[in-house]
């Protein structure tokens, strides 16, 4: 199969890699840039354990994604969430109200919120529960995943009042 | 009541699970991050018939394509079973889709795929069997020869006169219930790799609740000792009583690894998910009870058939479960139980979350609702008439030395408002109460039900843990760091938990039989004070006390009483290594249940769900749910509230949403999108109750709560909505055409 060299923009690394079209950038994440923090479940859009952000700063269905049409754009995967030692906000709840059981499909589950709350730092109910839709979770009834939600939202919030939040710089 | 959570400074105390950092930043390995060198990656092929007769096999073209390392087949590996009435590969009848026929090892997936496609397997199709009533009729053909009439398995006890109970009885009433066949949805699918690339030595890395059967049954069916299997249990993600067998898969990797001499990969596909475990089944339930006037059980009648499919693993352990639940629940003097596993020409049925108890007690909940109704009493004073109470022994031998049932009851009546509401909601609002017994641990699967711990003590005061209990989820790692810290007056995060890796770590029986708490909680726990009291000799010198009069806490050692003497504890540590004796501590410990069969401690819930019916779409939406649980002692409260948690979503989700749509064989609805799970909008709120009723046998008095909340949520759920629409639903999943089927039959008069 014609492979193409890609510049695929991973937290802020570059990697160049040869890709075949009809590869995806789950694959090509976990396989070949060997960021495995990105699980693998149904590679079909069903579980949403795969989610990564995308440059426009949306939750991206990695498994659905061509890693061909992400030549050159920046994305950002769990391991690229946290600055250095210290958790982004919406891992500090997670972590600190029980959101976390088996942990598959909590690196999507993060991706999820952490792109919800950078769209929208004050979502309503309905936002969330629109967003966690299509994160599925088989541990933890979602009852602490939406109190973390929650709870992040909070702290991000006491973070920003003094100056300007605690975004993900990408590039 | 033995110590109080002021008397702790680990135990008891909400502690963060020690390894959410690492999965919370991608950090935490599961077994499809792991890649060897040289790794190749399986597919296998799969009957697309219920039933048929091979007739040809032709591999040719497979093994001509680049890429391709080894195709297996029957004849690889014609003496290898899957428990006991399944080869690995078919090479005459295939018995379900999904039947393994033969598989491939490639260099990538893709390559395995394509060569699986390739492999041409010529079939004549059979007719087959497809529900238990068709595979039980007297002249039903025979899935298996030496299963007579098509049933696999069964198991019929009496225990007391049950005639006499039922004579007796001022009341009788029957109810029949069916459940239908559903799946895990675990977060982290099927996966296995096998490196058995010499002979003598075979690694398996997959997920799993009990690395000890793995080794036991790969060894023995691959005909190696067990020390040559090495079980590499990483994160496992969810368990659900679903991981607790060796799968055709594990066996196929194996194979394909020492045929290729490469580790070797394999991993379901969304729809192979649902191939791969069909978790819990149709079962047909009938419930027989008699009771006096005044309400109290004079007998109990059970009869179970089980749509067990094409083949038998180890589910007939399902029918010992069944048989001994209602004795951990209710105060029984006669009871009698047939059971059976029927064959049909389904995917192999397995274990969904409760194993088999939460199914029952869908039924068995709504049956003793309705038998109080029946004699217009309140459900909850029936229960609290019945069930069993501390310091009684049950006529299966089971001894209650703690049992919180009755205080579950009360105060979730008392909480949830029921005298209020019961009975006095408009229609189409429903309330229901469910309760429930769960084991903590058990024998039965081997003679022991053997837990072990090491410990060691570095310098500076931190500690290894290591044991074989796997974590999947429930935070058991975390709770056995808590229990150890607690001994040795460490902090949680003093202490790494070493598992995994059955090379390394002890003996376990493993996460099964909500055992972990319990039995590995009490080995752990026997380990550190084997550690303590090596650590004793020179504290008390030093403080010129008694061993007893130790206190360890707060990363501390000093004389009861006397806080201001203390000595730090990493002091302690390192002056009893860096001495003329130069010890280095290390604990150990075990923990096997002194009785030689059943269970020592029962854990108790009780749940209240109430909920309101759509007339139009039939949709039942769970408005609330107040769960108590009877822990013995929450090691861990906010991880005890997690647990309960996700079992009520199960339950909810078992009675309301879930079922594998099988038509002829065929899964209709293998997908995420087309399973129906309840997603984070449709769930209620929920309301916990810790009780804690301090177990003399467990760890600091900690029972189970891994699968003791699902058996309460099913009937719960079940009966608030029989409450909602005036009438039972005996079949599970209540889907919403069914209650819509009810409203337009009442519609029309």
């Amino acid at each position: 199969m014609t492979r193409q060299l890609i510049t695929l923009i991973v937290n802020g690394d570059r990697y160049q890699v040869p890709v075949a079209p009809c590869e995806t950038l789950l694959d090509v994440i976990r396989d070949r840039v060997a960021l495995t923090g990105t699980k693998r479940g149904c590679t079909s859009g069903a579980c949403g354990v795969c989610t990564v952000q995308g440059d426009d700063g949306r939750a991206v269905l990695s498994c659905l994604a061509l890693a061909i049409e992400w030549d050159n754009r920046p994305v950002t995967t769990i391991e690229g969430v946290a600055g250095g030692d210290e958790l982004h906000p919406v891992q500090k709840a997670f972590l600190e109200y029980g959101a976390v059981q088996c942990g598959a499909c909590t690196p999507g589950l993060i991706m999820t919120a952490k792109a919800l709350l950078d769209e929208n730092p004050d979502p309503d109910e309905e936002a969330i529960n629109e967003a966690l839709a299509g994160a599925l979770c088989r541990c933890t009834g979602h009852i602490k995943v939406k109190i973390a939600v929650r709870e992040a939202i909070k702290a991000m919030a006491a973070d920003a009042a003094p100056e300007d939040g605690h975004g993900i710089q990408e590039g | 009541m033995a110590s109080r959570k002021a008397d702790f400074s680990v135990v008891g105390h909400d502690q963060p699970r020690l390894d959410g950092a690492h999965k919370l930043t991608g950090r935490s390995l599961f077994t499809d991050d792991v890649v060897l060198p040289g790794m190749l990656h399986a597919k296998i092929v799969r009957s697309p018939f219920a039933r048929a007769r091979i007739l040809g096999i032709d591999t040719s073209a497979a093994l001509a394509l680049p890429g391709v390392k080894a195709v297996i087949t029957h004849a690889d590996a014609p003496k290898l079973y899957v428990g006991i009435e399944q080869p690995l590969f078919r090479h005459t009848i295939v018995n379900y889709i999904g039947d393994e026929v033969a598989a491939v090892a490639a260099l990538d997936e893709a390559t395995a795929a394509e060569a699986a496609a390739l492999i041409k397997v010529e079939y004549e199709p059979l007719p087959a069997l497809f529900n238990i009533q068709d595979a039980l009729k007297a002249d039903a053909l025979l899935i298996h020869a030496k299963a007579k009439g098509n049933i696999a398995w069964q198991q019929a006890q009496d225990l007391g006169d049950v005639e006499l109970g039922f004579a007796n009885s001022a009341h009788v009433r029957t109810d029949q219930y069916t459940t239908h066949a559903s799946h895990n949805c675990y977060a982290e699918f099927h996966v296995a790799i096998a490196d058995w690339s010499l002979p003598d030595k075979l690694s398996m890395w997959t997920p799993t609740q009990t690395a000890i059967l793995f080794q036991k049954s790969l060894a023995g069916a691959l005909r190696l000792s067990d020390g040559q299997v090495r079980i590499m249990s990483l994160n496992t993600g969810g368990g659900f009583t679903g991981r607790t067998s060796v799968r055709p898969h594990h066996y196929v990797a194996a194979v394909l690894s020492r045929k290729t001499g490469r580790p070797v990969k394999i991993r379901a596909t969304a729809d192979e998910e649902f191939i791969a475990c069909r978790a819990g089944g149709e079962v047909k339930y009938t419930f027989r009870t008699g009771v006096s006037a005044t309400g109290q059980i004079k007998a109990f009648e059970a009869d179970i058939s089980f749509d067990t499919g094409a083949y038998v693993e180890s589910q007939m352990i399902v029918l010992t479960l069944t048989s001994s639940y209602i004795h951990s629940l209710y105060k029984i003097e006669a009871a009698r139980y047939s059971g059976r596993l029927v064959h049909t020409n389904n995917i192999p049925y397995y274990f969904h979350h409760g194993g088999g108890l939460a199914q029952m007690a869908f039924g068995l909940g709504q049956h003793m609702d309705a038998l109080a109704r029946e004699l217009g009493m309140d459900p909850v004073d029936f229960h609290l008439r019945n069930g069993v109470t501390k310091g009684y022994t049950s006529m299966t031998g089971t001894f209650f030395g703690s049992c919180g049932l009755a205080e579950c009851i009360t105060k979730t009546a008392k909480q949830a408002g029921w005298k209020r509401k019961y009975g006095k909601l408009p229609p189409l609002k429903g309330i229901g109460i469910g309760v429930g017994a769960m084991a903590s641990g058990a024998k039965g699967v081997f003679k022991h039900d053997t837990s072990a711990a090491f410990i060691k003590i570095v310098d500076d005061g931190t500690m290894s843990l290591f044991v074989g209990l796997p974590d999947m989820g429930q935070s058991s790692h975390t709770a056995m760091a808590m229990i150890a810290a607690e001994v040795l007056g460490a902090q949680a995060s003093d202490i790494t938990v070493i598992s995994g890796d059955t090379d390394i770590v002890p003996l376990d029986v493993g996460a099964l039989i909500q055992r972990g708490t319990f039995n590995t909680g009490n080995a752990v726990k026997s380990a550190a004070l084997d550690a303590r009291k090596q650590l004793e000799v020179l504290a008390a010198g030093r403080l010129g006390v008694k061993p007893s009069q130790l206190v360890f806490r707060d990363r501390q050692v000093y004389p009861k009483g006397q806080p201001e003497k203390a000595i730090p504890l990493k002091k302690i540590v390192y002056d009893t290594l860096h001495s003329r004796e130069g010890r280095f501590v290390m604990g150990r410990g075990f923990y096997n249940s002194p009785k030689d069969s059943g269970t020592m401690a029962y854990s108790f819930g009780a749940q209240i769900a109430e909920v309101t019916i759509d007339p139009d779409t039939g949709f039942v939406t769970v408005d609330r749910i107040v769960a108590s649980h009877d822990v013995g002692r929450a090691i861990n409260p906010r991880i005890v509230e997690g647990q309960i948690d996700g079992q009520v979503f199960s339950g909810m989700s078992q009675v309301l949403y879930e079922e594998t749509l099988l038509e002829d064989g065929q899964v209709m609805n293998p997908s995420r999108l087309d399973y129906r799970l309840p997603r984070s909008y449709e769930m209620p709120k929920v309301e916990h109750i810790i009780v804690e009723s301090i177990d003399p046998f467990g760890p600091f008095g900690a029972k189970e709560v891994g699968e003791g909340p699902i058996v309460c949520t099913l009937p719960a759920v079940a009966n608030a909505v029989a409450n909602a629409l005036g009438e039972p639903v005996n079949e599970m999943p209540i889907t919403p055409w069914k209650i819509l089927q009810i409203l337009g039959r009442r519609a029309k008069g």
